[in-house]
């Protein structure tokens, strides 16, 4: 193992690049969760005319590779008169990547709430919306999280990508300082380090999510 | 500024060796990572918890760090431990140990499927234990692990993108090395996007092929 004194001129290199990271990955996920949502419900309970464009543009962005979606945004885009700095632009394709798999997550969790639910709701004289917010998303809650954790650390890996348009991200940072000190494990180590805690981070919060809901819904029963 | 397919059919034959490279990748690390998906969910079962242990550790380490930062290891860490591999040899080694957890995890829950009188059955019958794997246990599980382990082949194929940052020429780096020429990145985008999406749909193809012959297969037995 190298001496410290390898590592330290890299370190706040390193910590900065960490704090991108993070950054990314709560803007993606704060950003993609809700749009991922309405795509969902918009799909699952929406009209026709909704859900098959979405049904589309979800299903063409998911045949894509991430990188060429964030080419897409960073090169492509200035095309168009709209150019954006690294990290706007590694977001907004990290957030269309994001959205498109995890509102198919979604709508399966939905599409596993029986339909009768909805039908008894109508027949009881509730409003669309009330019953969607009162009855299928209650229900269709828990069965979302497992997938959702499990995307969530998906997308926390692939911000990772954004270092190929640029930004001076964990993976960036990591491989810059191999590249000048030739140190190339040392570096990549630590900075699998750094994405194994974000990761455990998230898989804590899953664990005491489900634990959540699991103590909800008792006393939701007693 | 509106779009320009004049220049197209000038770079459409680089964007083709990229995709066939891409596309030899993907082969490449679809059958080096199924055996090693297979090892990987035995492994995960295995009698000594020390080696239970172990898999499972490693598994939650290779599926928990990005696979750029294992290509990059490949690719610059490796020959520092004595190992030089030219790019497509270590994308090709990356993505086999990364994709070989993601197909354990598959295999797993295929194997625990199949329910576990399977073996005892077939032990009393007296077959040895690798033929009751190979002609028992194993065509059982693939009905639970097709529709999984194909939607993890597109997600191969999406993945060789990666290998754009170790200097393996496929599709997605001979797309870049077009663009930053024509200055006209979004149409050569779009065709190649086209591409990545003509050879997803054969991977569906696939996979409708392969449930509708294993269906078949159990409507005979």
């Amino acid at each position: 193992m190298p001496a410290w004194s390898v590592i330290a001129p890299y370190w706040p290199n390193l910590l900065s690049g960490f704090w991108i990271t993070v950054q990314l990955s709560f803007w993606t996920l704060l950003l993609a969760t809700p749009i991922a949502l309405a795509i969902a419900l918009a799909r699952e309970t929406g009209p026709r005319w909704a859900a098959l464009p979405l049904a589309i543009l979800v299903n063409a962005v998911r045949l894509l590779p991430a990188l060429i979606v964030l080419y897409f945004v960073f090169y492509g885009m200035p095309q168009f008169g709209i150019r954006l700095k690294p990290f706007a632009a590694a977001s907004i394709g990290l957030v269309a990547m994001g959205a498109a798999y995890m509102s198919e997550d979604m709508r399966g969790a939905i599409a596993a709430v029986p339909k009768g639910q909805l039908s008894a709701a109508a027949a009881l004289g509730l409003p669309r919306t009330h019953a969607i917010r009162r009855i299928l998303l209650p229900q269709a809650l828990p069965l979302m999280i497992p997938p959702y954790m499990t995307r969530a650390i998906i997308m926390v890996k692939g911000t990772s990508l954004a270092s190929m348009v640029s930004v001076a991200d964990l993976t960036a940072e990591a491989t810059r300082a191999s590249s000048i000190t030739y140190q190339p494990y040392v570096f990549l180590l630590i900075a699998g380090g750094f994405y194994l805690a974000l990761n455990g981070i998230l898989a804590l919060i899953q664990a005491l999510a489900e634990r959540h809901l699991r103590l909800s819904r008792r006393t939701a029963a007693a | 500024m509106s779009l320009d397919f004049s220049s197209i059919p000038t770079v459409v034959p680089a964007l083709l060796k990229g995709a066939a490279v891409t596309l030899e990748l993907t082969l490449a690390v679809l059958v080096l990572a199924t055996p090693g998906g297979v090892l990987v969910a035995l492994l995960r079962g295995a009698p000594s918890p020390a080696l239970r242990g172990a898999v499972m550790g490693a598994s939650w380490i290779f599926r928990g760090i990005p696979p750029l930062l294992l290509l990059f290891f490949a690719f610059f860490g490796l020959p520092l431990m004595g190992l030089t591999l030219p790019p497509l040899p270590a994308a090709i080694l990356a993505m086999t140990v990364y994709m070989s957890f993601y197909f354990g995890e598959v295999f797993a829950s295929g194997l625990a499927s199949v329910p576990k009188g399977q073996w005892q059955a077939a032990a009393a019958l007296g077959l040895p234990r690798h033929r009751v794997l190979l002609r028992i246990i194993l065509p059982q599980t693939i009905p639970a692990a097709l529709p999984p382990y194909i939607s993890h082949a597109t997600e191969i194929l999406k993945g060789t993108a990666l290998a754009a940052a170790v200097a393996v020429p496929e599709l997605t780096s001979a797309a870049k090395k077009v663009f930053v020429v024509t200055f006209r990145p979004m149409e050569v985008l779009i065709v190649a996007a086209a591409i990545y999406a003509v050879l997803d749909a054969g991977l569906l193809i696939l996979q409708m092929l392969g449930e509708r012959w294993s269906a078949r297969r159990r409507a005979r037995s």
